[in-house]
């Protein structure tokens, strides 16, 4: 029959479709609209519609068998949609024809095809076959997503159908089902809510609101993604949508950024803090491809948006309509679009360090040439700044900096255009040097006045000022008269009072790098700041009267302050001083004294900090640092104050890596913090203790015992009891900042191998996989960094992690019959942990000989490859020792079993001791029965005859060397 | 029609896939068209995975990076075993 042979020719590619959709459209006329058309001498067989109808019903069914991995099924299903809705389409007009005023829902010879069609398939949406309720669904969603119209009694039906195959137990199924719903979804929520409420409860509910649940909840990422790219794109669905920008398969998250955001159309139309979030997980997203689609969004969407619309509306005004964009073609660059695009970033905010507008940048630059060569800088453009265009120049000398090299159409390469584009550094200063005055103007302006305006304008100030900084270090400052502008301007800039803490820090980077690298220009560094600092604490508690006569009154202002605590140990407000004239202070005033000298004394710490972060050289050498020590920082540590003192410790640890002496003289005093402070003190201390055992190894050695013949026993280095007591404190404590600073700090000197103690490793891999921990990412991912690095970089690492192997598993097996006894667990089979196959699949994997650095290369010389073969042949001896040794439970048994099966033993790798030990071992397990089950037997008998034969080739050797 | 049958299943083991749409009915395609599930059940997801715990959604991502532990807290720009350099020694 010619039915079938088009569908049969349907099946072999899509080109031939259009074709064969007017063929099969031709044997529909002749069968259906016979009295109208039909020339009948050219009809041989007299068909009727019905059969037509059940005919195509019949080729429909031989489609429902055909696995989905066919193409051949796809493509009769896409014909199939295809025709439907082209013979909808043609049976409309002749019905139009006939009756031009019909209006709509008439029944034609299609609209019977359809039905039959449906009504068919409704009846195996259930069958049992999973590939017949596959195509069964496919068809149905396509057809409905072909057709413009349905029937209304077919259209409740199928709804009905559909979405009780949303959960269904195939994702094909579903990822059908949910494809067909989408189309229906708008339709049913603005026409009948709640028509069907009353009957299945279930179904009752809109359409939507389940697929949005789908959408969230659906196990199958393919299901999730198409969902996502299928559903009306209405304010109520689209946080749903963007919520996807984090959903846990990249290729979904990859569907929102290239297809979903870009199709969504002008990007203003979100909220700012969407506009945010999404830029921030796309860029920084860990999938490479997500990362790109979001790029490519940023500098090819968005700024179209910017670009664009201003331009259309400058055309609609000067010819009314008519002026259409250009499709797909970018517009013109324009600094207005760009400075538009910006500020709907809200770069004041998202373009502080580690905001992403500078990634974004980065990425815009990178993909816009034409605005590369397109932006320039004029003196004009340094007039009047704001934030969003000393944002461009920034970003744009960072991206030329960064990329000097990089060959450049027209100029020999960007750096080349950098320094042709920018200004040179002495009128560089000069715009500086201006941003700075308006700067401290509305600092002042905003101190006195409450003016809210002006509160947001210092903000901008603030910004502006510190991309002009960040331009300043990376100037080339060879030019003297540049340098020496830059050098007073900065040196002026840091003694400001009112400088906010970025900007101070900035500056002082600038100043480090103008005095120069060398020693000498450290040491002229070191002076200037020092001044500064006095200067501030002048110029501040200066206004206040003479009470401070001299200019050392930095020191005299701090021992006063400890001289409070001396008093009585609370108060600080305690009302002591007197002014010069005798006159007793009014509490308020005594207060506001109080206030003052709080922040004068963390204005000038932040200095000395900002100072001693870019210094190197020996403390002990250079007298102003010691001086501020003494002065400044020790008064400080001591302080009442939580914040003095924190910023005190900070500075003194700081000082302490300049210096071996006073790390070591400090120690206790940190460790002293932790134990005795609250989480933000602990957290400090457990920083500086790392930072000064990796600055300073030695403190950790033991002492040498050549020194101490004399007496058997050397004292061994007091030191390392207290800190791994602090460290190992820390992975415990129930502050998720305290327990990651110790986790990370603990990871830093285990691989400067400064701390070896195989307790605390056991103790940091528990903490890993320990459902208390869930929720601290930042704990998890770094551990999830820190522990293949740290096994793989070293064979006696990965000893070390052989060795705890088994206490591991025995505490994480108790940890989670202790999470199972317990009643109030809400999800069931311990969801929230982490199986112990997977623990074991890590382990495995962190003690893999081949993976250890230098294994593969050259198995044995390498000294940090040195015994790495032997690892895991170490795992076996020391996980059946356990089990020989204790007698454990059932779970505990097939984890060590799994793992016992998958080790790798590379022959010849291990020594006659340990793999005899090794077979001793298997021996022992053999005796007592160890292997209950038939998957354990055959992992014992397989390593067991793996032992055997290395034990033989072993004995071989030594008889014929013997021999 | 067993014969048939047979013979489908040779050729589509060798040549590409076709559907023979002029085939009759088969016996096998009947069973299969016409069983219905014994309950819904059985072909659908169990109810607990209807919703999933995370919403699907990957956990904050805190970007840590190697270079995090080569670098010292206090100090973030100095690297690690490039004490001093500079000459100030």
């Amino acid at each position: 029959r010619a039915i079938c042979t088009v569908f049969g020719d349907a099946q072999k590619s899509t080109a031939g479709h259009r074709k064969l959709v007017i063929s099969l459209r031709k044997i529909q006329e002749q069968c259906a609209y016979e009295p109208v058309k039909l020339n009948k001498a050219k009809r041989q067989e007299d068909y009727e519609e019905e059969d037509f109808n059940s005919e195509v019903v019949r080729c429909v069914l031989r489609i429902l068998p055909v696995r989905k991995a066919e193409p051949a099924g796809d493509r009769v299903v896409r014909f199939l949609g295809t025709f439907l809705n082209s013979a909808g389409a043609k049976d409309n007009e002749i019905a139009t024809s006939s009756d031009p005023d019909t209006t709509s829902a008439l029944e034609t010879p299609t609209s019977r095809l359809v039905s039959q069609i449906l009504n068919t398939l409704l009846q195996l949406l259930t069958v049992k076959d999973k590939v017949i309720r596959f195509r069964a669904t496919q068809i149905t969603s396509h057809i409905i997503n072909s057709l413009d119209t349905l029937d209304d009694t077919l259209f409740h039906q199928l709804r009905y159908a559909l979405l009780k195959r949303i959960h269904d137990k195939e994702s094909m199924v579903r990822l059908q089902a949910v494809y067909g719903l989408g189309r229906l979804a708008a339709e049913v929520e603005d026409e009948d809510r709640g028509e069907y409420s009353d009957s299945e409860d279930d179904v009752g509910r809109g359409v939507l609101e389940k697929l949005l649940v789908v959408l969230q909840n659906d196990p199958a990422a393919e299901v999730r993604r198409n969902l996502l790219l299928n559903l009306p794109l209405t304010k109520e669905v689209l946080p749903y949508l963007l919520e996807r920008a984090r959903d846990s398969d990249g290729a979904t998250r990859r569907a929102l950024y290239a297809r979903l955001l870009p199709a969504l159309g002008d990007f203003r139309h979100l909220s700012l803090t969407h506009r945010e979030k999404l830029l921030r997980w796309g860029l920084r997203d860990r999938d490479e491809s997500v990362r790109k689609a979001t790029a490519r969004l940023f500098r090819e969407r968005w700024i179209e948006d910017c670009a664009v619309l201003p331009a259309a509306q400058a055309a609609e005004e000067a010819e009314g309509e008519g002026a259409q964009k250009p499709a797909n073609q970018a517009a013109d660059p324009s600094l207005d679009a760009l400075l538009e695009l910006l500020e709907r970033i809200d770069v004041v905010n998202s373009g502080t360090e580690g905001g992403i507008a500078l990634t974004a940048m980065k990425e815009f630059w990178d993909g816009r040439p034409d605005y590369v060569e397109y932006v320039s800088f004029p003196d004009d453009f340094w007039e009047d700044l704001n934030p969003e265009l000393a944002f461009v120049a920034r970003t744009f000398n960072d991206y030329c900096r960064s990329n000097k090299d990089a060959a450049y159409a027209g100029h020999r390469n960007l750096d080349a255009l950098v320094e042709e584009k920018l200004p040179e550094v002495t009128k560089f200063g000069y715009f500086l040097e201006r941003e700075l005055n308006k700067l401290v103007a509305t600092m002042h302006e905003a101190a006195t006045g409450e003016d809210e305006d002006v509160v947001e304008d210092a903000a901008q100030r603030e910004f502006i000022v510190e991309q002009l900084l960040h331009m300043a270090l990376t100037l080339d400052y060879s030019d003297e008269v540049g340098r020496r502008k830059m050098f007073g301007l900065m040196r002026e800039a840091l003694s400001l009072p009112d400088l906010p803490e970025e900007a101070t820090r900035l500056v002082s980077e600038v100043l480090r790098l103008v005095c120069g690298e060398d020693a000498k220009g450290e040491r002229e560094f070191c002076g200037i700041v020092l001044e500064a600092i006095a200067e501030v604490h002048d110029t501040i508690l200066g206004e206040d009267g003479e009470t401070e006569q001299d200019n050392s009154s930095v020191d005299e202002s701090f021992h006063s302050a400890t001289e409070y605590v001396d008093e009585d140990g609370a108060t600080v407000s305690k009302p002591k001083p007197k002014k010069k004239n005798g006159e007793e202070l009014t509490p308020e005033e005594t207060e506001e004294k109080a206030i003052k000298e709080i922040m004068v004394n963390m204005k000038c710490l932040h200095i000395a900090l900002c100072m001693l972060q870019n210094v190197g050289c020996d403390l002990e050498q250079n007298t102003h640092l010691v001086m501020m020590l003494n002065n400044l920082i020790v008064p400080a540590v001591r302080s009442q104050e939580a914040p003095i003192r924190e910023r005190g410790l900070l500075c003194l640890g700081l000082c302490c890596l300049l210096g071996r002496n006073l790390a070591e003289e400090n120690l206790t005093l940190f460790l002293h913090c932790f134990t005795k402070g609250h989480p933000a003190l602990q957290t400090i201390a457990l920083q500086i203790i790392a930072d000064i055992l990796i600055t300073h190894p030695s403190l950790l050695a033991e002492p040498s015992i050549d020194a101490t013949t004399a007496t058997e026993q050397p004292e061994g280095n007091q030191l390392i009891k207290p800190v791994l007591k602090v460290f190992s404190k820390s992975l415990k404590s129930d502050d998720p900042a305290v327990q990651s600073t110790g986790a990370t700090a603990l990871s830093k000197t285990m691989l400067s191998r400064l701390i070896t103690d195989p307790d605390l490793l056991k103790q940091l891999v528990v903490a890993y996989f320990d459902p208390d921990t869930g929720t601290n990412a930042q704990l998890k991912q770094s551990l999830s960094y820190f522990l293949p690095v740290y096994c793989h970089s070293r064979a006696e690492n990965a000893h070390r992690m052989v060795q705890i192997a088994p206490s591991v598993i025995a505490k994480l097996v108790t940890i989670r019959e202790n999470m199972l006894d317990d009643a109030d667990v809400d999800d069931e089979s311990g969801e929230g942990m982490v199986k112990l196959g997977t623990v074991g699949q890590m382990l495995l994997d962190w003690t893999d000989p081949r993976k250890i650095v230098g294994f593969a290369e050259a198995a044995g010389t390498n000294a940090t490859a040195d015994g790495a073969g032997e690892t895991q042949f170490l795992l076996v001896e020391r996980l059946l020792d356990r089990m020989n040794s204790y007698q454990i439970g059932k779970d505990e048994k097939k984890v060590l079993f799994s793992i016992l099966g998958k080790v790798h033993l590379p022959a010849g790798a291990c020594s006659a001791e340990l793999l005899k030990e090794c077979c001793q071992e298997v021996a022992v397990a053999y005796e007592t029965g160890l292997a209950t089950d038939m998957t354990s037997r055959n992992i014992l008998k397989k390593l067991q005859s793996q032992l055997f034969e290395q034990m033989n080739t072993v004995a071989a050797a030594e008889r014929g060397g013997g021999g | 029609s067993a014969a048939q049958d047979k013979e489908k299943k040779v050729r589509k083991e060798k040549e590409p896939f076709e559907i023979d749409f002029a085939a009759p009915m088969s016996q096998e395609l009947a069973a299969q068209l016409y069983t219905n599930a014994s309950s819904n059940a059985t072909i659908s997801l169990p109810r607990k995975e209807w919703r999933s715990r995370t919403r699907n959604l990957l956990p904050d991502d805190k970007h840590f990076n190697s270079k995090d532990l080569l670098k010292l807290f206090l100090k973030p720009k100095a690297r690690l075993g490039a004490r001093k350099a500079g000459g100030s020694t």
